[in-house]
């Protein structure tokens, strides 16, 4: 027998087993190609990817805030600068969660306030609409003593009901701070931090209550300006202080506090919707962006670009001091040059300030001023009385300090009523009423009307300005006395050809925004048949379904004011500008300077110049007009020969102010306006000016709220101010009238 | 290796009965150790080594080299212990099959009583060297009792045979649960199915055994939290989940393995190197000395790096199915197909979970991941495979020499 081979005598491997080793064999090659390509993939196919991700594991960036540039005026003094202060800031979402809920609470309290207040001014304005003059009607007819007894009844009664609601649309009911929470980790905090920098808990906790409701996202800065020693304290012991950071942050300064303050706006941490905007697509979260005015405008060029401190840091957040970092400093805002003139504002500022307190026996509290180029839109000054220390709002503000600013007993500081209120602009309108007749054709340079002082209309008879009656009067003369009569008359026959005054007022830049670099500017209204029409068929709709009679107070509080259709006595008041006429100081000065310069609608803008940190122009801001309005030569030169013999000629509405300046060399082109607003209430003052000049060529426009007659208080403010940028001595506007 | 006999010449006489056998050589018996074996486990040690030289500097103050130390420390003791193992006759062992696994029932008990507690369970007991994990050692020993309880009941395969494998296998799943530690138990349950597999079991009996799994996960996982009975923490479950949605949540669990990812992701082909290793450097990986050692390698040393480490699993596994198929009895394949599997199981599961595709379960890569039980034990279970694969060689050696009929 052969034996048998090697092979043959190993020991015996079942054909199942075999195939079970094979299955084995199998699944590990599938195990081992399943992570070998997966690491093939991560490694080699995706492997920069995650290079990319493990750089970014491991630096972050801290950015450095970049200080804003700084503004300044025409002639590059300061106007508004930035320095660094320490502060301490609270990082409301490391706070314990009872802070932020107390705030959540006060916020909604706070907003139910304000909705309250807003449905009360509403009823207030509609409310005074009713009782304005035009909408009185003489009653022709005796009344009896019966009547009369209820009428005053009635009247108190209005009366009343117009104190209480005028009480609750100046000021939302005050909404308490809700206390202290009871957290325990939170008093604690809040009564260390307290001793740390010696401010009282409550208010403590007030400030990050109404800055937690203000700004949600933002960190709340709870003082300013501590003492080194109170910020090394807290820097030291941060493990101690969770949530709360002492930092330095760049502050706003204004050197000159409460001048052109409503202009620059305020700075603060861009909010969550603000991010959303094209214009502020680079900008990180956290940074200070402008949040109005002139900050907000040109926030671009002011806000600088942020640096970095690139640091490593492991994975449990520390920095990594050992390892290199690398630093981009912040680079300051570009400074922006301003057209405005300090010395011109100052000078505007003092004189509307001595104009008011002379006539605050008429209740004058406040009133605004504009100069401008009449050429190219470059703002000279632009202010409003009452004003505010701007660097109350580079500190964290109190409510009840801007309670103070907003209301109105105080005659509400913060609002610029150069750009943001609209009134009506009484005789200073007149130009544009003159302009429009003379180019539809309804009168000629040379038409006579005779002003014999009183003028019909139905059964209305309206008079001029102290009962003055000025005979037959032309156009030219009609403007230097300021006849009421004869520009009535054009507002009559304008009213049969239509929309004409209207068309020429919105044409001079009236009842729109004037497009000013500021932001918040009011567009004003000039009436016409169509508003007034819409608007009282809503009225008539509205009082129908609310089941009140037409001019009734109920339908008065439902449906607003607009209670009776157009009449040509819309038209007449228009004429003069009084009635629905709403213009901001602003406007008129756009409309003075096209009617000067020949047609040319300006744009008024603040912003002249951006120059980088050496004085190098960094870039023009370029002179824009909006578009030109066509008109005749002849036409505009009887205009203006109205004007300058207003502001000049012996017997001119303003001439005993202005009279001087003809010895100096300079024509005024000036016009009063005296506005009535309302029975036993005191009229608003107006003043609006062109001055011609090959290279200050300027045009000023003043009002003053219950300021009395324009020649007498707002016309000596537009005299300081021409006086002051033609470099004339201030006692020309003092100086006796000099007749021939 | 294989020793070639010369073949008896045709029509020579057969040996006569009155000569003495041919000498044993005992010489020859300590060389049958398979070389790609030592090969593959001695290179891993290595790799470790290095792993941990750049991974773990800073991890003990003062004492840089404090990991890399023990472990080669282990490493040294680790293949004495494998040459010490690879002399003895594993078929020895069967004879031992029950006292085996009542050692393995007592240790993994004892630590349920004594052990100390880490991270919310119990795994070690402290010995004055090291902490001791007998659920590590269980692995091996339960391959054992199983392989010897399995080659008893060789004789009538049926499915009281399996099912009483499953239940004697079971118990130590249960004990290792409830440490708890559902990694190790897992890798238990593998090993179970592995030597069913290698003896034979019918592959009904997995589909049932199968479906019963499912249904009791699905039970364990359902109805304790109703009754309010706590078998999984809401961890465990949650490490499961997060790998199926890994970036949900960059904080714990999914963080970790985004962390390492990360790591190995950025090694690219030839690795950051030491110094640029920020990873590990600045200890965004987590567990990098443990559980999460294989993303050092691959963010340190790159692709080249992972490919070696897994060339070396990939030997180590082949070898040891290799010595499955040359086994001298079905013990020694059953302990090498438990073995084996096992270890494969662990490497898997390790690399995946490192890589993103396998859920965190907490099972160390084997001779790669810093500890003494779990080195120690795979040296253990490599010597095992040395001896199945020495007995073979010389089984083999001895009937070529001395040809039977």
């Amino acid at each position: 027998m052969m034996p048998p081979n090697f092979e043959q005598r190993r020991p015996a491997i079942t054909p199942q087993l075999a195939v079970r080793v094979a299955v084995l064999g199998g699944i590990a090659l599938v195990a081992f190609s399943i992570v070998f390509f997966r690491l093939w993939f991560l490694q080699v196919l995706t492997g920069e990817e995650y290079v990319s991700q493990a750089r970014e594991n491991r630096v972050r960036k801290v950015r450095i805030e970049a200080p804003r540039g700084d503004i300044v005026d025409r002639n590059e003094r300061p106007l508004v600068q930035t320095r660094e202060a320490p502060v301490v800031q609270i990082v409301p979402s490391a706070l314990p969660e009872a802070a932020r809920e107390a705030a959540a609470k006060y916020s909604m309290a706070r907003s139910k306030a304000e909705r309250k207040r807003l449905e009360a001014e509403d009823l207030l304005e509609d409310f005074d609409q009713q009782h304005r003059p035009t909408a009185r009607r003489a009653s022709p007819r005796k009344e009896s003593a019966g009547e009369r007894r209820d009428r005053k009844l009635e009247q108190r009664a209005v009366r009343q009901r117009r104190e209480k609601l005028k009480k609750a649309a100046v000021q939302a009911q005050p909404v308490a701070i809700p206390p202290v929470p009871s957290d325990q980790k939170l008093r604690s905090l809040y009564s260390r931090l307290s001793k740390a920098i010696g401010l009282p808990v409550t208010r403590i906790h007030e400030r990050v209550t109404e800055g937690i409701a203000d700004a949600p996202y933002a960190n709340v800065t709870l003082k300013t300006d501590i003492s080194r020693e109170q910020y090394n304290f807290l820097y030291e012991r941060r493990e101690q202080f969770p949530g709360v950071e002492p930092t330095s942050l760049y502050l706003r300064d204004y050197p000159h506090e409460t001048i052109a303050a409503h202009l620059f706006g305020t700075i603060g941490e861009i909010s969550p919707e603000e991010q959303k905007l094209e214009r502020y697509r680079d900008v990180a979260a956290g940074t200070r962006v402008g949040k109005d005015g002139i900050e907000e405008s040109y926030d671009d060029y002011l806000r600088g670009t942020p640096g970095y401190d690139k640091v490593v840091i492991d994975a449990f957040g520390d920095r990594d001091e050992r390892r290199r970092v690398t630093r981009r400093e912040p680079r300051q805002g570009n400074r922006l040059r301003l057209t405005l003139d300090l010395e011109l504002e100052k000078t505007a500022n003092d004189a509307i300030q001595r104009a008011i307190s002379a006539a605050a026996v008429n209740g004058a509290k406040a009133g605004a001023y504009v100069a401008m180029n009449p050429e190219n839109g470059e703002v000279y000054a632009l202010g409003s009385y009452p004003s505010f220390d701007a660097n109350l709002f580079a500190k964290p503000l109190s409510e009840s300090t801007y309670r103070a600013l907003t209301s109105k007993a105080n005659g509400e500081p913060l609002l610029n009523r150069a750009i943001s209120a609209t009134y009506s602009s009484g005789s200073t309108f007149k130009p544009i009423t003159a302009l429009a007749a003379l180019e539809e054709g309804i009168i000629e340079p040379g038409t006579v009307i005779n002003d014999t002082g009183a003028f019909r209309l139905g059964n209305q008879t309206r008079y001029n300005a102290k009962k003055a009656r000025f005979g037959p009067v032309a156009l030219s003369s009609a403007m230097k006395v300021s006849s009421d009569v004869f520009f009535y008359q054009l507002g009559a026959w304008a009213n049969d050809d239509g929309a004409i005054i209207q068309q020429w007022a919105r044409q001079l830049g009236l009842g729109r925004t004037t497009g000013i670099d500021l932001p918040g500017e009011f567009p004003g209204l000039i009436p016409d048949r169509r508003w007034r029409d819409d608007g009282y068929r809503k009225y008539r709709a509205c009082a129908k379904k609310a089941g009140a009679a037409i001019g009734s107070t109920e339908a008065l509080y439902a449906c607003g004011g607009i209670e009776r259709p157009w009449s040509v006595g819309d038209n007449v008041s228009l004429a003069i500008g009084q009635g629905d006429v709403q213009t901001t100081p602003l406007q008129m000065a756009v409309a003075y300077a096209a009617i000067g310069n020949g047609g040319r609608v300006v744009l008024p803008h603040l912003g002249m110049k951006v120059e980088n940190g050496a004085g190098q122009i960094v870039e023009e801001l370029p002179d824009r007009s909006r578009r030109n309005v066509a008109f005749a030569d002849e036409h505009r030169s009887v205009i203006l020969d109205g004007l300058r013999r207003a502001a000049m000629e012996p017997g001119g509405t303003s001439a005993h102010i202005f009279g001087a300046f003809a010895a100096e060399g300079l024509t005024i082109y000036g016009k009063t306006g005296t506005v009535e607003t309302g029975p036993g209430r005191p009229d608003q003052a107006w003043y609006a000016a062109y001055v011609p000049h090959s290279t200050r060529p300027m045009v000023v426009v003043v009002t003053v709220e219950s300021g009395g007659f324009g020649a007498e208080t707002a016309a000596p403010v537009a005299c300081s101010m021409v006086a002051k940028w033609f470099r004339k001595s201030q006692q020309l506007c003092r100086a006796p009238v000099v007749t021939g | 290796m294989v020793p070639v006999d010369t073949p008896t010449p045709p029509g020579a006489a057969i040996q006569p009965l009155n000569e003495p056998p041919p000498e044993l050589s005992a010489r020859e018996w300590h060389l049958r150790i398979d070389p790609l074996l030592v090969i593959a486990t001695v290179g891993l040690v290595c790799c470790s080594l290095a792993a941990l030289f750049v991974s773990t500097q800073d991890d003990v103050p003062g004492q840089p080299h404090y990991y890399v130390v023990r472990q080669g420390i282990y490493g040294v003791v680790g293949v004495c212990l494998m040459y010490g193992v690879s002399r003895i006759d594993y078929s020895r062992l069967r004879q031992f099959t029950y006292p085996l696994y009542g050692v393995m029932l007592s240790s993994i008990a004892l630590v349920l009583v004594l052990g100390s507690v880490a991270r919310g369970s119990r795994r070690w007991i402290e010995l004055p060297f090291f902490n001791f994990q007998p659920s590590e050692l269980g692995k091996l020993l339960l391959v054992l009792s199983l392989a010897g309880f399995m080659v008893n009941r060789m004789r009538t395969f049926d499915r009281q045979t399996t099912a009483r494998a499953v239940l004697i296998g079971l118990v130590p799943v249960l004990l290792v649960l409830a440490q708890p530690d559902l990694g190790t138990s897992l890798v238990y349950v593998v090993g179970i199915a592995a030597i069913l597999f290698v003896a034979g079991a019918p592959v009904r009996h997995f589909a049932v055994l199968g479906a019963l799994a499912a249904v009791a996960a699905s039970l364990a996982i359902v109805v304790p939290p109703m009754v309010g009975v706590t078998v999984f923490h809401s961890y465990q479950l949650q490490r499961l989940t997060s790998f199926i949605q890994p970036s949900s949540d960059p904080s714990d669990a999914g963080y970790q393995q985004a962390q390492s990812k990360i790591a190995i992701g950025s090694g690219e082909k030839t690795g950051r190197g030491v110094e640029d290793s920020t990873q590990v450097g600045l200890e965004f990986l987590p567990e990098h000395h443990t559980d999460f050692i294989f993303a050092v390698v691959g963010e340190t040393y790159g692709f080249a790096g992972c490919a070696l480490v897994l060339s070396l699993y990939a030997l180590l596994i082949w070898r040891g199915l290799h010595i499955l198929t040359i086994a001298k009895n079905l013990y020694g394949a059953l302990i090498a197909g438990g073995i084996t599997v096992m270890l494969l199981f662990q490497i898997f599961v390790n690399i995946g979970m490192t890589v993103g595709i396998m859920p965190i379960t907490g099972i160390p890569a084997p001779l790669l991941s810093y500890g003494g039980s779990s080195m120690l034990v795979t040296f253990l279970s490599v010597g095992l495979l040395q001896s199945v694969h020495a007995q073979a060689r010389e089984t083999v050696a001895r009937k070529g020499r001395a040809p039977l009929f």
